[in-house]
């Protein structure tokens, strides 16, 4: 790995996960052996979409290369990309220049649930790699295909015997045909809003979500990004159409579990656990799914 | 946590192993910092010369600065000289200023504590020996019963409302007294609507009622306190039945929320502005020591006494002595220990109480006070009685203000000097739960702007002849040996997770739990408070009772979060809440503009109608310099903190 390592770092910037004072955060790294394996405390969303950027010149990028993201985090931009690749210019710039090298976890971590969209094994991904002992699986996308070009090539059903003993250690919930069951006037959402203190985290922390706000700030046009749990989102003169927080609570589960299924046909959501591990009061995305919306 | 690199942008995340928080943020940790890189920052030195601001450089700026100061003392005398201290600075840069007030040779130092918590820094003192949170933010997790008053927590201090929105999911009981529905009210176990200002008669029908069913704790009383009997007869006046035409709150329901506070223990109370900001706020305060001294609740675990902070370090300005009233440490001004700082800082030093914040501008007007050193505050906005605060600075012949933006009070000042923001300086902070955080530079600054604590430095060294500091880590040091709490503390062993003070010999990793086998001045006091109105009463010209503070998204006078996009879009202009019925009977709709008019001023405003809000009582948000309600807040001190009545003030509703 580490002499595909160096290779890319002469072409690209390199980024990985590394430890700093407890947490793993994303800084720039001279080696493969210095990337944390551990998952790191947030989605690296900022490598395609600044929290804060000016929106009036696109600037050209440099190339980036992203090591340690994990398989649910690299999944929300492919998510992403059918939103907003080829759309927002400043997104596709940085989108195309970066290189995301994702580790495949070999175990389930403590409230991920992403076997039930898939698992960690993506068929999509620039370097997929997978520990086995001190050996290294990777799965290279052509684009890079010539920075692995001395390696032995190897076919088979290592990754997917490996995914398939990985789904059947974490049990999928019952995804399938949530846009179905899913109740408009469910007590869930008057339930969660009694608790909810509108952090914004559910969004925030969440790798597919892609939201801005657009102000000025005096010469200069910028972008932050926002949160549909806000009363100001998509506010028009008429004030937010869901003036409740119970209905924009709704509006985030309805758009990841059944407008975008219609759209694009797939769930706006991962697994990855994030918007329930930072909700500061413990609104769980999983019984949103696993509700039993017939017993109301 | 804020992560800034350089080519991927930068983020902020809850530090997950800290444990005030536990990585979890509110919306303006989230969306709170483009302040920080808004094209609206000060940037250089700027004097007024005709009036216009003029830049000039650090060097002009501080020698002018230092010269006129300096000439003031000279013909008036150090008292005609005054300091505002900021609970957002660090608490290096607080110790500085008190230090450059009183070597100059005054005691007029003081800062926006004494318009939140100085009544609690001077009640608890006074009850239990220590003017701070007793507990800490953890230990709220193994109370079994909250008791909130005076607070809308989930919107001032969200993170800590959530510790209780989780616990009483869990089935904890929450007795919530508000006169306000706020979020914890409608998920309460009982919800105390009182009218606002009648804080002691329902406090003292509570304790009425616990004394009445026995539930006090005698053990606790017996040993760990005095003045039992004399609280035991002015309680004896406060049945419920009395106390109900006075608070409005049924007997029953009171009965009721008084059992579960005494039986269901450990009960913490927690309050805010809504105990403090009264005439009789200190008494409010002594009334809540009461309660949680009765029912045994302090020194330990899952009980105690919680006020919640309003600003990220206004525990740490109060410790550093950024008061008129005290030396750091909260050594009284006229005690025999200011020795303690003599021999500290080489000098003689003033043992005369200095004025405190409003009657700083009281003086500007007589006269006696001629010249304002201001850092990071905003008073044209934050406090009382606006027009005399306009009327002092006008007669002032120098006012300095040290700030990150021009601010309406930095627009009238002679001398206006750049300073950083905390993401662009080292220094410590002190939160509401006493823990000692380590803040580090994060990013450049604008322009010139330096630390606070830098022009502070070059500000002592010239006019006080003060020591040079060569970094915010000597000053602390310095702290450490002027504060007994803070003597164990050091940059290193407080990094990354904090402690809680005390910190020392004894003590080294801090301490979480205060009181727990005593009390610093030995024995808790009871002390008996007899019920006094607010000053403010309704009558046929003014027929609404105003209350004010602040909402979700803003932060004090909006000179940051109303710079910051999603916060300044979710809550974009002032506004007055007013009861649905009520708005219907003086014909008022939603959005409309219409004028409110206390006995001290008038203001304009827009209508928002709620039903969270009882009628007969109105809430204006401060954030707003285009509608500054401190015009109608009049200046009625609590005679004991000399904090102003903000929370009762009657008014009147022009549409
Ligand atoms: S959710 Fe799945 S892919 Fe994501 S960190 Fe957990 S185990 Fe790995
Ligand atoms: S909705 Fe929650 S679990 Fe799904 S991808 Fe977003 S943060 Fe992860
Ligand atoms: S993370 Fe939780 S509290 Fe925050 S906005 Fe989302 S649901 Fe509400």
């Amino acid at each position: 790995m580490e002499t595909a390592f160096i290779a890319i770092s002469r072409d690209f910037q390199t980024y990985g996960a590394v430890e700093r004072d407890g947490e793993v955060i994303f800084d720039r790294v001279a080696g493969f052996d210095q990337v944390s394996e551990e998952r790191s405390r947030y989605a690296p969303k900022e490598f395609l979409m600044k929290r804060n950027e000016n929106v009036l010149i696109l600037n050209v990028e440099n190339k980036t290369a992203v090591f340690g993201i994990k398989s649910c985090d690299l999944k929300g931009f492919y998510l992403m990309d059918k939103q907003v690749f080829g759309k927002d210019p400043f997104y596709t710039e940085k989108r195309e220049k970066t290189l995301f090298a994702n580790f495949v976890c070999s175990e389930p971590c403590s409230g991920g649930f992403c076997s039930s969209f898939g698992g960690p094994v993506l068929d999509q991904y620039d370097l997929q790699i997978l520990r086995e002992g001190e050996k290294f699986h990777v799965m290279v996308s052509e684009k890079y295909d010539r920075y692995f070009g001395e390696f032995k090539k190897e076919a088979g059903t290592f990754y997917s015997d490996f995914s398939n003993r990985f789904n059947s250690k974490l049990e999928p919930l019952p995804v399938e045909g949530i846009e179905r069951r899913i109740k408009w006037n469910s007590e869930l959402w008057k339930e969660y809003a009694s608790a909810c203190i509108s952090c914004g985290a559910c969004n925030f922390e969440c790798p597919t979500c892609y939201c801005f706000d657009l102000y000025d700030d005096g010469n200069e046009r910028k972008r932050e990004w926002d949160s549909c749990i806000l009363s100001g989102f998509t506010s028009s003169s008429a004030g937010n159409i869901r003036k409740d927080l119970d209905e924009r609570l709704r509006q985030r589960f309805y758009h990841k579990f059944v407008y975008f299924k219609k759209s694009k046909d797939t769930y706006l959501c991962t697994g990855c656990n994030r918007c329930v591990e930072d909700c500061p009061v413990g609104i769980d995305i999983k019984e949103v799914i696993t509700y039993d919306y017939n017993r109301e | 946590m804020v992560i800034p690199t350089q080519a991927s942008g930068e983020r902020v995340i809850g530090y997950s192993k800290s444990p005030v928080n536990e990585g979890k943020l509110c919306l303006k940790g989230y969306s709170g910092l483009s302040y920080n890189f808004s094209k609206e920052r000060l940037k250089y030195p700027l004097i007024k010369r005709n009036g216009e601001f003029v830049r000039v450089s650090w060097e002009a700026a501080l020698t002018e600065t230092s010269n006129r100061l300096k000439k003031i003392i000279k013909e008036y005398g150090p008292d005609s000289v005054a300091f505002q201290s900021s609970a957002k600075c660090t608490n290096e840069e607080n110790y500085l200023m008190q230090k450059i007030a009183r070597v100059i040779g005054t005691n007029n130092i003081d800062h926006c504590a004494r318009s939140c918590h100085s009544p609690t820094a001077m009640g608890l003192i006074t009850t239990l020996g220590a003017g701070a949170a007793t507990g800490s933010i953890n230990s709220l997790d193994d109370s079994k019963t909250y008791f909130v008053i005076g607070s809308n927590t989930t919107e001032q201090h969200p993170i800590i409302g959530t510790r209780i929105i989780k616990g009483r999911k869990k089935g904890k009981n929450l007795i919530v007294a508000d006169p306000r529905k706020t979020q914890l009210a409608e998920i309460a176990s009982i919800h105390l609507q009182f009218n606002p200002g009648t804080d002691v008669a329902l406090l003292n029908s509570i304790m009425h009622v616990i004394l009445e069913e026995n539930l006090e704790d005698t053990k606790f009383i017996e040993e760990r306190t005095e003045g039992f009997s004399a609280l035991r007869q002015e309680l004896a006046k406060y049945s419920p039945e009395i106390v109900e035409g006075i608070t409005g709150i049924e007997p029953e329901k009171l009965r009721e929320a008084a059992k579960i506070i005494a039986k269901e223990k450990p009960t913490s109370i927690l309050y805010a502005m809504g105990i403090t900001q009264h005439v009789h706020g200190t008494e409010n305060v002594m009334s809540i020591s009461n309660l949680g001294l009765l029912t045994g609740n302090l020194g330990v675990r899952g009980g105690g006494i919680f006020p919640l902070r309003g600003q990220n370090n206004v525990q740490g300005s109060s410790d550093m002595g950024a008061l008129s009233e005290w030396y750091p440490g909260y050594i009284p001004v006229n005690s025999d220990s200011v020795k303690r700082f003599e021999i500290l800082w080489k000098r003689g030093l003033p043992t005369n109480t200095g004025l405190t914040l409003s009657e700083m501008f009281d003086a500007a007007v007589d006269g006696s006070l001629k010249a304002i050193y201001i850092m990071g505050e905003n008073p044209l906005v934050t406090e009382a009685a606006i027009s005399d605060v306009e009327k002092g600075i006008e007669n002032l012949e120098l006012l300095i203000v040290q700030d990150i933006f021009m601010t309406l009070t930095a627009g009238v000042a002679d001398v206006v000097l750049p300073a950083t923001t905390s993401l662009e300086k080292e220094g410590t902070f002190t939160n509401t739960e006493r823990r000692i955080q380590k803040v580090n530079v994060i990013y450049d600054s604008p322009g010139e702007a330096m630390p606070d604590w830098w022009i502070l430095n070059e500000i002592g060294k010239r006019v006080g002849g003060l020591e040079s500091y060569d970094n915010p880590r000597s000053i602390f040091e310095e702290i450490r040996k002027a504060i007994p709490n803070y003597s164990g503390a050091t940059y290193e062993n407080i990094y990354p997770t904090g402690k809680q003070w005390p910190i020392n010999k004894d003590n080294p990793d801090g301490t979480e739990i205060l009181h727990t086998k005593s009390f610093p001045i030995g024995k808790g006091k009871l002390v008996p408070i007899p019920y006094r109105p607010p000053a403010e009463v309704t009558d046929a010209n003014y027929d609404f009772i105003m209350t004010t503070g602040r909402n979700y998204y803003h932060f004090h006078s909006g000179t940051m979060s109303r710079r910051t996009d999603v916060l300044e879009r979710e809550s974009p202009e002032p506004y007055v809440e007013i009861n649905t019925e009520d708005a219907k009977r003086i014909g008022a709709r939603n959005s409309q503009k219409i004028t409110i008019e206390s006995r001290h001023g008038s203001i304009e405003t827009k209508v928002k109608t709620t039903d969270k809000i009882p009628a007969g009582i109105v809430f204006v948000p401060f954030h707003f310099d285009e509608s500054r309600v401190n015009r109608l807040v009049g200046k009625n001190l609590d005679p004991l903190s000399k904090i102003p009545e903000f929370k009762v003030v009657a008014v009147r509703l022009v549409v």
